[in-house]
């Protein structure tokens, strides 16, 4: 038995199977050990939080990495309510620490009318591993917005199509955006989104968006498809000005930032049009026109920009947009210019909405009934694999079989996982469909792999041939599965994309590694 | 008893043929009807179809599990799911979605929701909601599907280099996916998105089954014919038993409605999938190859 347990622990595929395993392990990172304080969920924008160098999480770092707030004030936070209630004894006009597993970060909460003071981070119990749930299930916001005035349905379609795009734009995931009425008649649109700030959402969404550049008191062209036909998003013709950078302000610093957009033939026009009638200007050694090019973004000036005197008359395509951003630090400054820009380009891309919209109600919704879900869902998983072994021991007798069937099987269901921790997939209900696909198919192929080689027609086959003969079908079976799989991908909605994607991972995981892995097993403990 | 089917499937196979040919029949006759009455193919459920939300911010002593059975239980036909809402790490309310849409019907729901909880008219609010997915989201599953088939066609064909596998093949994933939506209709069940999931699942589980027969009755010389199909057919048993097994611990264990429904469907067509496998294309391929027999015979 040694001999055959050396001979496993030396087999290449097995040994495969498990370095990717103890990988998949380290990426999903659960946490057995119980995490010290809450997670930072996200924060509002607020000057007394940039000044102390707190930011909003990004959502590219690891669940499990995340920054935790370990006290408040000198009061522990071993739990959401622990810090709630710390949160909620501050007061304005006064320094507060704020301990995290990070560095310690001092807070001047700003005076107010009544002396209240809302911190403004919101936090919730820290991550158990680094995989992400989905909307359905680990909650997310929703937001119920209603048009200030009537709308038809046409540009309620309208309406619904440019938010969608909009927010795909800030590149937010999980959206589900549609139409919605009450008894009344009243219309509303109803967004739902996984784990974003309030506050983001809140200032994309109640912005109209209407984008306006103006020449003195004529406006030269809009945001939106029909005057704009471009806008550059790629590093080589949009980000922070290289001629105008950053520069230290009275208070902290300031970016500018500038990227190139195309005008329509028409747009263009009326910019020639516009500049002929204006004199020239020489300042500083440079010509200009009279006027400047004022850019309007819900009919607040963002930013103005000088003319030179070459583009008087010409009706030029090419326009260079630019505007800054300012911050305590040159770094802040930096992002928030990026953020400005976003937004710019944003509006620009999708034009404005056909109509203003009123946030009427925004909250954080919880899951499907919850941690109670996932729990039975695990518990389920546990008595179904029980079941199944049940059933393939009662089949084949053997509890050699058995054993590195059920664990290989268990170590597909890690490997896929553990992907999915790496990649930053958010689990839904879709992907546990696909889960369930890989580990069903999954068995079907270890019963297929047992049969091969055990079956009596092939006792007089070299078990070289008997494997290749199982993987055959396994191969065939993945290969034709893959077909099926691929044009889902374009299949309405994103609903089904996440089943495919996790069909296709697992079975990908399962038929290059896990199940020659489990065929070699066969061999070397069967072998005669 | 055992003896004498064993007898009738090897000797009778052509016969036997007419059972699922009978049930492709009758499937499509049902979503015809399903489709003349109703104007859909299947019974949507509130995401697929629009419903209405009734937001509930009052604090109250019963779980949202509770809530559902019990107004489940009242309105049978209402599709009624009870989520709870939080904020800041505390609860704040309940959200019971429905799938109705008329204003009189839900008005009864709302009204038997604050008879029950004692609610004042600040304490819920209504909306009606409209489809989360477009309306052209089956027109566009359906064009997937059909290139869903070819592509599993070609591969076949590439794959193992005879045709008729290519039409079992595809055959069979369509075979699959009609009858159990026909059976799946009957159950008066409403679809929920996840639920589309599962009908993509059965692909995945006929193709395996008619691989190891292709594999077996094609590829394979050791044995007879028949010998090759009862090897072909004890490892495809285990493989249903496994996968039932499964589905069935879970539809009586699982308490998401969602997920009852994935494991519904898959037990559905797993019984559909053991039947068109089994009588439709094992005697598609003894047709096949007996006429090819026949063929080098006649040489």
């Amino acid at each position: 038995m040694s001999t055959r347990i050396t001979k496993m622990l030396v087999n290449w595929r097995v040994l495969l199977l498990v370095t990717l395993l103890l990988s998949s392990v380290l990426a999903i990172k659960p946490q057995i050990f119980s995490v010290e304080g809450v997670e930072i969920h996200s924060m509002a924008v607020s000057p007394f939080l940039t000044e102390a160098g707190l930011s909003n999480p990004s959502g590219k770092v690891m669940p499990t990495a995340r920054e935790r707030i370990l006290s408040v004030n000198g009061i522990e936070t071993g739990s959401v309510e622990d810090y709630y209630a710390a949160v909620s004894e501050l007061r304005a006009n006064k320094t507060y620490r704020i301990e995290t597993n990070e560095q310690v970060y001092t807070i001047l909460a700003p005076p107010s009318a009544d002396g209240s003071f809302d911190l403004g981070i919101k936090v919730k119990e820290t991550s158990s591993s680094n995989l992400r749930m989905g909307l359905d299930l680990e909650g997310g916001t929703r937001v119920l917005l209603q048009p200030a005035s009537e709308i038809s349905e046409e540009d309620m379609g309208t309406t619904v199509g440019s938010l969608k795009e909009r927010l795909n734009v800030y590149g937010l995931r999980d959206i589900v955006v549609r139409s919605a009425s009450d008894l009344e008649g009243n219309d509303f649109i109803l967004i739902e989104i996984a784990g974003v700030t309030e506050d983001e959402i809140q200032e994309l969404l109640a912005k109209q968006g209407k984008f306006e550049a103006k020449i003195g008191n004529e406006t030269v062209f809009f945001g939106g498809k029909k005057d704009i036909t471009y806008v550059c998003r790629s590093a080589d013709c949009s980000g922070i000005d290289p001629y105008r950078g950053c520069s230290p302000l009275d208070a902290g610093y300031g970016c500018r930032f500038a990227f190139q957009i195309s005008l329509s033939p028409e747009a263009a026009q009326r910019h020639a049009h516009i500049t002929q009638g204006l004199k020239t200007i020489s300042e500083a050694g440079s010509c200009y026109l009279s006027e400047d090019l004022t850019l309007y973004l819900d009919d607040v000036e963002v930013d103005r920009l000088r003319v030179g005197c070459e583009l008087k008359g010409s009706s030029t395509t090419d326009i260079q947009i630019s505007g800054s951003g300012a911050g305590a630090t040159q770094a802040d400054a930096m992002t928030n210019a990026l953020q400005n820009m976003k937004k710019l380009q944003t509006v620009l891309l999708t034009g404005s909405l056909p109509i203003k919209l009123d946030i009427v109600k925004i909250d954080s919704i919880s899951p499907s009934l919850g941690k109670e879900f996932l729990e039975n869902v695990m518990l389920v998983g546990a008595l179904a694999l029980a079941a199944v072994s049940g059933v393939v021991l009662y089949r084949y007798r053997k509890i050699v079989i058995i054993l590195p069937m059920v664990l290989v099987m268990l170590s597909e269901l890690v490997l896929i996982l553990g992907f999915a921790s790496l990649a930053g997939w958010n689990l839904d209900l879709a992907s546990i469909a696909g889960l369930i696909v890989v580990v069903g198919t999954g068995m079907n192929h270890f019963i297929v792999i047992t049969d091969e080689t055990l079956r009596k027609e092939a006792e007089a086959i070299d078990w070289k041939i008997r494997i290749k003969n199982a993987l055959f079908i396994i191969m065939g079976a993945y290969v034709i599965n893959l077909g099926s799989l691929i044009p889902l991908f374009w299949a309405g909605a994103g609903l089904l994309k996440g089943f495919a994607l996790t069909t296709i991972v697992g079975m990908s995981v399962g038929v290059l590694i896990a199940r020659p892995a489990y065929a070699a097993i066969v061999k070397i403990l069967l072998e005669e | 008893m055992l003896q004498k089917l064993k007898h009738i499937y090897e000797t009778k196979y052509k016969l036997l043929m007419i059972i699922p040919v009978l049930l492709l029949v009758l499937s499509l006759m049902q979503l015809g009807i399903q489709y003349k009455t109703t104007g859909d193919f299947v019974n949507k459920g509130i995401s697929l179809k629009g419903g209405s939300t009734i937001t509930i911010t009052k604090d109250f002593e019963l779980s949202p599990l509770e809530l559902e059975e019990s107004l489940q239980q009242q309105f049978p036909a209402a599709d009624i799911t009870v989520r709870t809402l939080s904020s800041a790490g505390r609860t704040t309310g309940m959200a019971i979605d429905s799938g109705l849409q008329d204003t009189a019907e839900i008005d009864i729901l709302v009204k038997t929701i604050s008879d029950n909880f004692a609610l004042q008219k600040g304490d819920y609010s209504v909306e009606v909601v409209g489809s989360s997915l477009g309306n052209n989201f089956f027109k566009q599953m359906l064009i997937a599907l059909v290139f869903s088939f070819l592509l599993m066609g070609i591969m076949v064909i590439l794959y193992f280099r005879v045709f008729i596998t290519s039409l079992m093949v595809i055959l069979a994933a369509f075979c699959d996916i009609v009858i159990t939506l026909a059976i799946f209709n009957l159950t008066g069940m409403k679809l929920h998105p996840a639920g589309i999931a599962a009908f993509l699942m059965l692909i995945g589980y006929s193709v395996d089954g008619e691989v190891v027969i292709s594999s077996r009755l094609i590829k394979r010389q050791d044995g007879t014919e028949l010998e090759r199909i009862f090897g072909a057919l004890r490892t495809g048993w285990t493989m249903t038993q496994t996968t039932l097994v499964a589905v069935l611990v879970a539809l009586i264990f699982v308490q998401s409605e969602i997920v009852k429904q994935i494991m519904l469907i898959l037990l559905i067509g797993l019984i559909v999938d053991a039947i068109v496998t089994w009588i439709q294309n094992v005697g598609i391929l003894r047709w096949h190859l007996e006429k090819n027999h026949k063929k080098h015979l006649g040489k």
